[in-house]
């Protein structure tokens, strides 16, 4: 490969950065434009920067306290969920890893049951704490359980499927016993974003943007966990302490934005596939465009999930699941097609 | 000790009262009212309220004069229901994120009522008063339940059985049951019929298996899934139940639609309708 071609690829790279950049402007100033309430678009837009002639009364309340919360959440779990699903797939090897390989996502549900199934209504409200503990704790038993601090990759992932299926359990057992908390047990798992209220976003935003800025921090030296161990400690890398960086700024980007929003699926496997097939490049320095092309994705599918069925919600996780599924297909057959 | 507060007590609060209360009646009753609960829109209905209601959600069927509109009752969205400028939501506590939907609607200057669903028929009639107070319609509320009351303690005089008879409530062919703890299950109590799901001890919808209903042997059994297609037909051909004594004496009964399941006036209606179900067993 010649240092021209590397020029080219990396210009390439950065004018995908930019695309998506503004594919996400774009779409976020759409979704604050569109809802059940119609208002007008230039009215919108001068609501949002504060200038003369903005809405007044319910019309601001409905842009600056309903939607555009809810916009941001979107954006910040579409990025956390597509980064870690990207750092995932590096560190496991794994073109299929997901966020929510470890447990995360079994952990997280086991833990909002436990809130839900509750008899003290007060637990109800956290919610978000209980799935957050569930989700952290079912990724550190899948690392304790795993041993050898993480030598071998593929035993940690066995071991996140067992502790993932072990909390899945115990989670339908609550569920069973709790007949009455089924319905919001399942809307739950389907996520959405209906939550968002600027709280949410502001304690969300915290934790996601800390885990997302050491995952960018990060990002050159993960390329080197696609070589061997050995190629990559000649490179002066240590793979086992990347390794556990790595998951543990992905883990807590995971968790926060299933505490926030529930069990979105496939953003972590569609966002990250498709921006490395649009740039033709594994490597991870794509991590900053693979977490605005996830915004964008997640931003435009809340679109869809509020205004699909409006007035009803739509769970979201419907949409990503809709889109990702035959998309995880094509990666899955496209590999085969490599492989053979 | 306490007793010579109370008259300047209750001097003041009459004084507030009167203050307050043309004032109050006169700017604070809803007039723009949407129902997001089927049993809510039939209790408004009943006691007076319903020319107040503009809008019921996509669950609500009755009665036939209510306005209704396609807004979500599980999955409620804020900016629909504020699009028709409502003054005050009725909104159900089991709802998708009912909580920040309470607080957006609020944040909007609109009032929620927030109906949790009932545990028992009292709880059921204190929602009745509840919305009498909200609406402004308290008296007519009060009318409506000591009516509901004569005709139901009428109707239990007439049916009430001796003896237990033993039954099994089918939610869905899976079957999962309603044991006595649950608000049916309570008025199948009132009647003296012995629920078999009681002894799954479960607190409430327990999961049975074949095996166990066919051993309870019960008398009479009610479907609650008529509309997903089961009837004394289907029932009779499920593998081991023909043995039952409620299928052998032709005693399946598929339940109305919906009326078991709501809170509102029509529970004297589904009285009447057990009491005739059972009426020819001993």
């Amino acid at each position: 490969m010649s240092t021209e071609h590397g020029a080219i690829a990396r210009i390439w790279n950065w004018r995908i950065t930019a695309f998506c950049a503004l594919i996400l402007l774009v779409v976020a100033i759409m979704a604050v434009s569109f809802g059940p309430i119609s208002i007008n678009f230039f009215k919108v837009f001068k609501t949002l920067f504060d200038l003369p002639g903005g809405s007044t009364g319910q019309d601001r309340t409905v842009i600056l306290e309903l939607r555009l919360p809810r916009v941001i959440l979107g954006a910040l779990v579409g990025a956390a969920l597509a980064t870690s699903g990207a750092v995932y797939q590096t560190v496991f090897h794994n073109p299929l890893a997901d966020p929510y390989l470890l447990g995360a996502a079994s952990g997280a549900g086991l833990g909002a049951t436990i809130a839900l199934t509750s008899t003290h209504h007060d637990l109800h409200a956290a919610l978000p704490i209980f799935a957050f503990l569930g989700g952290v704790l079912a990724v550190f038993t899948s690392f304790v359980i795993s041993g050898k601090f993480f030598a071998d990759p593929n035993s940690l992932l066995l071991s996140g499927i067992a502790v993932g299926s072990f909390a899945t359990a115990i989670q339908t057992y609550l569920q069973q016993k709790h007949s009455a908390a089924l319905r919001p047990v399942y809307s739950w798992i389907l996520g959405d974003l209906t939550s968002a209220s600027w709280g949410v976003v502001t304690w969300s935003a915290v934790y996601i943007l800390i885990a997302l800025g050491i995952l960018f921090t990060v990002a050159k030296q993960l390329d080197g966990l696609m070589l061997s161990d050995e190629e990559a400690y000649s490179l002066g890398i240590n793979p086992k302490k990347l390794r556990i960086i790595a998951v543990a700024a992905a883990t807590l980007a995971t968790a926060t934005a299933v505490s926030a929003s529930g069990l979105i699926g496939f953003v972590g496997i569609v966002v990250p596939h498709l921006v490395r097939g649009l740039t033709h490049r594994v490597t991870n320095r794509s991590l900053m465009t693979i977490a605005m092309a996830g915004a964008a994705f997640l931003v435009l599918a809340d679109l869809g999930a509020r205004t699909l069925l409006s007035p009803a919600e739509l769970p979201i996780g419907v949409i990503t699941a809709f889109v990702g599924a035959p998309f995880f297909l094509v990666v899955l057959r496209n590999r085969r097609k490599v492989m053979q | 000790m306490f007793k010579k507060w109370i008259s300047p007590l209750t001097a003041v609060l009459i004084i507030c009262g009167v203050l307050t209360a043309p004032a109050a009646t006169a700017s604070s009753n809803p007039t723009r009212i949407i129902s997001l609960s089927p049993s809510a829109t039939e209790i408004l209905f009943g006691i007076g309220a319903g020319s107040q209601v503009i809008a019921v959600d996509d669950n609500s069927d009755y009665p036939s004069t209510a306005p209704f509109s396609k807004l979500s009752s599980f999955t409620p969205n804020v900016e629909a229901i504020a699009a028709y400028h409502p003054d005050l939501v009725v909104l159900q506590s089991s709802a998708t994120n009912a909580a920040t939907i309470q607080s957006d609607l609020q944040k909007l200057k609109i009032k929620v009522f927030v109906e949790v669903t009932p545990n028992n028929i009292a709880e059921a009639y204190a929602e009745f008063i509840a919305l009498g107070k909200v609406t402004g319609h308290p008296s007519r509320a009060k009318a409506l339940i000591t009516s509901m009351k004569s005709q139901i303690s009428e109707i239990i005089a007439r049916a009430r059985k001796k003896t237990p008879v033993t039954f099994f409530h089918e939610l869905d062919n899976t079957p999962y049951s309603a044991d006595s703890t649950t608000f049916i299950g309570q008025i199948y109590s009132d009647f003296n019929l012995s629920n078999i799901a009681d002894a799954a001890n479960a607190g409430g919808y327990p999961l049975l298996s074949s095996e166990f209903i066919i051993k309870a042997n019960p008398k009479i059994i009610f479907l609650d899934d008529g509309q997903y297609g089961e009837s004394a037909t289907t029932v009779a051909e499920r593998t081991g139940w023909s043995a039952i004594s409620a299928v052998k004496n032709k005693h399946v009964v598929v339940l109305p639609l919906d009326i078991p399941d709501r809170w509102g006036p029509r529970m004297v209606d589904f009285y009447r309708f057990i009491a005739q179900s059972i009426a020819k067993i001993n």
